[in-house]
């Protein structure tokens, strides 16, 4: 059998499965059940394929399994959390950051004046050790008595006060002399760590630099938002919480989806990248990486499970029956064909979906997505074609993560926002992955939607016929087991 | 030999490197010169280094010693895609076409300047008119030879001065063969070529230059023309390498 009648056989089956479930599930549960368990099937779905696509995406292109996903879902939540709810941790440290970060970027602008330096061997080795040591210990220095623990406590006042003056929960910042000192210490520790990753006196090193203008942008634009952000740290949290909830609350999807690509981005440059020869090793890495952020979550916020409130659109008690009403008052819940359903859900339906067709275009229509399609098959050849690829690798690096993040805050105000929160998640990311085929978006998607199927009707049946409500959890690994068995490529994946 | 560092003449030196994959030793003091505007094709037998040595150029493999300067510039242990973007095209031998990608996408990817493919677009449709025909295919949809032309053709997309070019007519048939010496014939009055190539009857039609590599030592380099009439020299090196006999007649 050619090629394509075999694909299309495939296809005609699996369309004819997936018709008989629906219509034997439609009738035996009747009409109220089904659409109610198929919606929240679809709202798990979704954030199992934020989580699947980073992992898949991730493995797929580098050979990475990322243990560390889960976490990066949790980060996601709690940064978003933090955000909404009381930003002043947020704006307290971001000044901080920006400065290391300020005077870290100009290694650009530093490097060809260092690697020309006449240094003998010795002391090529030596002076990085020595800038890190120093860059530490300034730094240390910057964060003497400063108090991130009371910063973070801030947002857990949040949670006991339900005043209607959202500024009554605002803590005040340091003073701003101490401040600005502590800022001018982290650009001096930061201009330590530069100076040993310029690698001065290694001559290898040199090459022709871009013009000095293009090198100077990030480090002046950094310099500029902490200047800035030092200025506004507490009015700028007054002005979030002022704010109209909803739009607080699609900032704080922008802020912790943004969080979440730097933050891959910056683990993947220090990280992951001296380990892609040994992969076995990031294994270690990553799932050290996941418990090293969870007691970093549990120290800043003690090991506690808050709950994000609902922003207004989701919020308003009573039923909406069409679109429309429910967009004008922001009922908490919609009636869709007589089964009520929670609004918030359905943005959450909406929110995989967005994010499906984001991937599928960024992966068909961009020369990103082409590299990438390319480079799941041959990095090398990238590579030889002239093309960064280990830039590639930190770009779908840190994609992947800002899905897991976005995931993280599209489940905060409805799941437990906690430390453990994203395991589950990521065990269920991992099975998806397995059984749409390693690499594959598409399988992503459809593995993840079948996995929240299973998982909502398996709870239905549970509850039906009495069973133990691990039944829903075990039917997850039941399908991966028959799909390993029946396709051990995955649904969507590349025999190779 | 009093031709060695002539960088004018050189388009690329690659002089005495080593090159270590994991534990082992593959190239052990490997010296190629290329002329520019020429062809100069490395010949030997199966596993003698040939491959290595042109990964190693490209830094696919990077060598412990030795230097490989290109347009005067040292390049060895650059990263690949640096060394690529100095003006160097790669045609693998395992025809490293993308599978998931169309025809198109394939020479889309290798731009490196917006505009390009559309530069270029009619010379490689001109050497490679099937391409033009195909290219809404996907790389895993093609044969053989088709992929192998695409391969070629990929690297012609940028502007590049050099082109490495791995055992372009492996697996090919006769008739493809042809084609695709018709093709490289045509390139050679753009680009300078260094060949690495099995069929000896090809290898001796199109480069002007050899290198024989033997057991991951350059032993022996010159003319084409005196390579030719060298049967022992021939058997010494190549005598298992050589393919069956194709008569000359049959090629052309």
């Amino acid at each position: 059998m050619s090629y394509n009648s075999k694909k299309l056989l495939y296809s005609v089956i699996g369309i004819l499965v997936v018709a008989g479930v629906v219509f034997g599930l439609y009738t035996y549960a009747g009409q109220e059940a089904f659409i109610r368990t198929t919606l929240s099937g679809l709202t798990l779905g979704s954030l199992f394929f934020l989580v699947a696509a980073g992992l898949t995406l991730i493995f797929g292109l580098m050979d990475v399994l990322n243990f560390a996903h889960g976490s990066m879902f949790m980060i996601g939540a709690y940064t978003g959390w933090q955000f909404y709810t009381n930003p002043t941790f947020i704006f307290g440290v971001l000044p901080l950051v920006l400065a290391f970060a300020t005077t870290v970027m100009l290694i650009p602008v530093i490097k060809p004046l260092l690697v020309r330096l006449d240094l003998s061997e010795a002391w090529q080795k030596r002076l990085p050790k020595l800038a890190y040591i120093a860059a530490l210990l300034v730094a240390v220095l910057a964060l003497v008595k400063f108090d991130i623990l009371g910063l973070a406590k801030t947002a857990m006042v949040a949670v006991t006060t339900t005043s209607s003056n959202p500024l009554a929960e605002l803590s005040p910042q340091e003073p701003l002399p101490r401040f600005l000192l502590r800022l001018l210490l982290l650009m001096l520790s930061g201009a330590f760590v530069a100076l040993g990753l310029s690698k001065p006196g290694n001559r290898t090193e040199v090459s022709a630099p871009e013009p000095l203008k293009k090198r100077l942008i990030l480090p002046v634009a950094l310099f500029v938002l902490a200047i800035i952000f030092t200025l506004v740290r507490e009015s700028a949290s007054e002005g979030v919480l002022l704010m109209n909830g909803n739009l607080r609350f699609a900032l704080a999807i922008i802020a912790a989806t943004l969080f979440g690509f730097l933050l891959g981005a910056l683990i993947e440059i220090t990280m992951i990248r001296p380990l892609y020869v040994r992969s076995f090793f990031i294994v270690l890495m990553t799932l050290g990486m996941s418990f090293v952020m969870r007691e970093l979550v549990q120290v800043l916020w003690d090991p506690l499970a808050y709950q994000m409130v609902r922003p207004p659109l989701f919020a308003q008690p009573g039923r909406a029956t069409t679109i429309a009403e429910w967009l004008m008052n922001g009922s908490s819940t919609i009636s869709i064909a007589g089964v009520t359903f929670p609004t918030y859900r359905l943005f959450v339906i909406l929110l995989g979906v967005v994010m499906f067709v984001f991937v599928t275009l960024l992966m068909n229509r961009s020369r990103l997505g082409m590299i990438i399609r390319a480079g799941v098959q041959d990095p090398q050849m990238v590579e030889a074609l002239g093309i960064n690829v280990k830039r590639v690798f930190t770009l779908v690096f840190a994609l992947g993560v800002a899905l897991a993040s976005l995931g993280g805050i599209g489940a905060a105000p409805f799941l437990p926002v906690q430390p453990m929160m994203g395991d589950q998640y990521q065990m269920q990311g991992f099975i998806t992955v397995v059984i749409g085929g390693m690499g594959s978006y598409v399988g992503a998607f459809v593995g993840a939607m079948i996995l929240g199927m299973a998982r909502a009707f398996g709870d239905y049946f549970a509850l039906k016929l009495q069973l133990s409500p691990t039944i829903a959890e075990a039917s997850t690994v039941i399908i991966m087991i028959v799909v390993l068995i029946l396709r051990p490529q995955g649904l969507f994946g590349k025999k190779d | 030999m009093m031709e060695t560092t002539d960088s004018n003449r050189y388009l690329l030196s690659v002089e005495e490197i080593d090159t270590y994959i994991g534990q082992f030793h593959i190239l052990e003091g490997v010296s190629v010169d290329v002329a520019k505007g020429s062809i100069t094709v490395l010949l030997g037998r199966n596993g003698a280094g040939k491959t290595t040595t042109l990964k190693t150029i490209m830094g696919l493999t990077p060598p412990r010693n030795g230097r490989v300067i290109f347009d005067g510039q040292e390049i060895q242990g650059k990263q690949a895609f640096k060394i690529a973007n100095f003006g160097i095209g790669y045609v693998p031998e395992n025809r490293a076409v993308f599978r998931a990608l169309t025809v198109m996408e394939n020479l889309k990817l290798a731009e490196r300047k917006k505009g390009d493919l559309d530069r270029h677009a009619d010379f490689i449709f001109e050497l490679f008119p099937d391409l033009e025909r195909l290219s809404k295919l996907k790389g895993n949809q093609l044969s053989g030879g088709q992929q192998q032309m695409l391969a070629v053709a990929r690297a012609l997309v940028p502007d590049n001065k050099l082109l490495l070019i791995d055992e372009p007519s492996e697996g090919l048939a006769p008739i493809l063969i042809q084609q695709m010496m018709e093709a490289i014939r045509k390139l050679r009055e753009t680009t300078t070529i260094l060949l690495v190539e099995q069929n000896f009857i090809m290898a001796s039609q199109l480069a002007e230059r050899y290198v024989i590599i033997d057991d991951g030592k350059s032993v022996h380099r010159g003319l084409m023309s005196d390579l030719v009439q060298n049967q022992d020299l021939i058997h010494q090196y190549l005598g298992a390498s050589i393919q069956a006999p194709i008569s000359t007649s049959e090629v052309q």
